[in-house]
């Protein structure tokens, strides 16, 4: 019985002690990676894919998938460029409006995506990668391919202030990893997200209206989507239409590689977290021990192989599809 | 079998045998300049259908070709939609179906530009448009084995950049500008990409006469903006203060670069760019960036169509042109602090009204093939 439960306890603590483990592997080929200059780089570069991570872990929860987080993103990046740049371009006037803004149009293309995918029997995978799709499109329409420049100080300032060494967005991010943590341990919606992925029929024979618990699943994501997007306008500056180019790779990985199993009901935003970290620090890592780039690629394929391997518990899985 | 039934058979036998019959007699007005061969007018189409095939209207490079494109099709008298768009989303099937599909709507009365995506795609597009014969001009990717002259007039032109010298010209004011000494790290494009490769080869180029400039590192960048931002905060992590100048593949990987320094509070280090985007001129002229340079995409995508269609509609005749016009490299500008505005009012304030039929009056000298 102690056997069994030193194995679930290992499984459970497996992602974060990868994370600590190539920690103390980059530090040991290269000292400078281990200081909180560094650290903050990795936060910068972490807090966009954060969001996008945490709200497509809900979905992956339910067990479903999300895939329209790059078209979602591009589009409400490029939609908060421009609402910005209409309400006066400056977070001191009315610029902030445009936030809450942003975050509404989010949990709209999400609500969308979830109704497509529930109302017309579209499988998830499909239903939102087409979503992800229209959302570039619209994007591309929006912009007709231009770059859209965010050059406020006041909202910049997400990136140019700091407090204890990191910038203001990645407390931003650490605040909705909380508001993600809460939905999760201490929402109705929450505990409906592990009951739909662990069980679906049963849940429904109990009662559970699973068909809203997936829409709001959708548009909860949808939003999260949204705060990447204003957290990636935050870092970089400006708006395009491939904005949100590659977040489907790295918030998948980086959820898969944190523990979250891709068949629903195990896993949270703890693991979206430690994921996120895990492969922006592999990312960061293989430049600061100078590996040749025509590695790069291939190792970092190999470490995420290991980290699902030592991550998951695959005796409980009876197959894999 | 009922009257209806016999009649339509009897039709539809008919309507099919004169479609053999139209297919034939098209075949023969394809192969006639072929049967007659050099020195006849081969030049018979009239009113051909213009196309532009490329890869997307996400990027501002491919916008400014098509808007060179359109602005050639309206000084002809057409509205723009009478050029037509056959984007090919970075897929290489598609560009040729593609190609193909538009040959078999206007019966080979077409005049087509186009980059075919990949180098060996560019062979079957050619070889198809010489069938149904059309006329195409090419830009970027070919194979260096196939060539304009081989084809007889149908495939008119190839156009391509070197951005060898280029990339080496603003390394020399990089280094310059970081008063010849210190360390120095290159963002490029991805790995495989000729350009990126370019790019790079002329930074190298220029270190050879800076003996106490030192590359650090040079690492791809992928053309992408937060790609260009993550990196260069980890190469700060590697190298910090040694670093004295950046040499950026594109823009685009600069505008990452400038978001990553700002994070850290750095705001005077010297960086080079390259593609001459409107939002680059501007931080050139604000003294965020030292230099970029302008292919003029915009004039690219216009004399490309314009090549295709004279060539198709007898203006001139490709084979009796020399090499330098089949093959040639298209213009680069250098853009920095000094010229910037005046190249800003010039080139992008207002769009130069260009004379189309001068097809080769901006463009760079014939195409040099590495051994």
């Amino acid at each position: 019985m102690t056997r069994r439960l030193s194995r679930e306890t290992l499984i459970k603590w497996a992602p974060l002690l990868v994370l600590i483990a190539l920690v103390i592997f980059f530090t040991a080929l290269n000292p400078t990676f281990f200081s909180l200059r560094n650290f903050a780089r990795i936060a910068i570069a972490a807090a966009p894919a954060l969001m996008v991570a945490i709200g497509v872990t809900f979905i992956i929860v339910m067990g479903s998938i999300d895939l329209s987080m790059e078209g979602t993103v591009s589009l409400t990046a490029v939609s908060f460029a421009f609402i910005f740049a209409q309400l006066g371009g400056s977070l001191a006037g009315f610029g902030w409006i445009a936030i809450p803004l942003v975050l509404v149009l989010g949990g709209l293309i999400g609500l969308l995506n979830g109704l497509v995918h529930v109302k017309l029997k579209i499988p998830s995978f499909m239903a939102s990668l087409a979503m992800g799709f229209v959302g570039t499109g619209a994007a591309i329409l929006l912009t007709g391919g231009d770059i859209v420049k965010v050059g406020d100080a006041a909202f910049r300032g997400l990136l140019t202030v700091r407090w204890l060494g990191f910038p203001l967005m990645v407390y931003v991010a650490a605040f909705f990893l909380f508001v993600g943590w809460f939905i999760q341990t201490h929402t109705t919606l929450g505990r409906n997200f592990y009951a739909v992925g662990g069980g679906e029929d049963l849940a429904h024979a109990s009662g559970l209206n699973v068909t809203r618990v997936r829409v709001t699943g959708f548009a909860l994501a949808g939003v999260f989507y949204a705060i990447a997007a204003i957290l990636v306008v935050a870092r970089i500056g400006q708006a395009e239409s491939v904005t949100g180019a590659n977040f489907m790779f790295v918030s998948i990985t980086s959820v898969v590689v944190g523990g979250v199993a891709l068949w629903g009901g195990i896993g949270g935003v703890w693991n979206a977290l430690v994921g996120v970290l895990i492969v922006n620090v592999i990312d960061n890592g293989m430049v600061v021990i100078g590996l040749p780039d025509f590695l790069q690629d291939g190792v970092l394929g190999l470490l995420v192989i290991l980290a699902v391997v030592l991550s998951t518990d695959r005796k409980m899985v009876s197959f894999v599809k | 079998m009922s009257t209806f039934i016999k009649d339509f058979i009897e039709r539809e036998t008919i309507s099919r045998r004169n479609f053999l019959f139209a297919t034939a007699a098209g075949l023969g007005v394809a192969a006639v300049p072929g049967v007659f061969g050099r020195g006849t007018a081969a030049a018979a189409l009239t009113d051909p259908a213009i196309a532009w095939s490329y890869r997307d209207r996400a990027s501002a490079y491919w916008n400014s070709v098509i808007a060179g494109g359109e602005a050639f099709v309206e000084s002809l008298g057409r509205p723009k939609s009478a050029l037509v768009s056959l984007i090919n989303e970075g897929s290489t099937e598609k560009s040729l179906s593609d190609i193909k599909a538009f040959l078999a709507k206007n019966n080979g009365n077409c005049a087509i530009a186009c980059d075919a995506n990949d180098s060996p795609n560019a062979r079957p597009v050619v070889e198809a448009v010489q069938a149904a014969g059309a006329y195409i001009s090419t830009i970027w990717n070919k194979t260096d084995d196939l060539h304009p002259w081989d084809f007889g007039d149908n495939y008119v032109s190839h156009m391509t950049w070197s951005d060898e010298k280029p990339a080496e010209e603003t390394a020399r004011i990089l280094f310059e500008a970081m008063g010849g000494e210190g360390g120095v790290v290159h963002l490029g494009g991805i790995a495989a990409n000729n350009p990126a490769v370019e790019r790079l080869a002329g930074l190298q180029n220029a270190l050879k006469d800076f003996p106490n400039i030192e590359l650090l590192d040079a690492q791809p960048a992928d053309w992408d903006t937060q790609k260009g931002a993550a990196l260069m905060a980890s190469f700060l992590t590697r190298y910090g203060d040694r670093i004295k100048g950046v040499h950026c593949a594109n823009d685009n990987i600069a505008y990452g670069v400038i978001e990553a320094l700002r994070a850290e509070g750095i705001e005077d280090m010297p960086i080079v760019a390259y593609d001459g985007n409107p939002e680059a001129v501007q931080m050139v002229m604000d003294g965020q960036l030292l230099a970029t340079v302008f292919t003029n995409p915009h004039w690219g995508g216009g004399i490309s169509a314009a090549l295709a269609y004279h060539a198709a509609i007898g203006t001139f005749k490709p084979s009796e042109e020399p090499k330098e016009h089949r093959e040639f490299y298209g213009p680069t500008i250098l853009v920095t602090a000094r010229d910037a505005a005046e190249f800003k009012a010039k080139y992008l304030d207002s769009v130069p009204a260009y004379d189309w039929k001068d097809f080769w009056g901006p463009s760079n000298g014939q195409i040099q093939y590495k051994a």
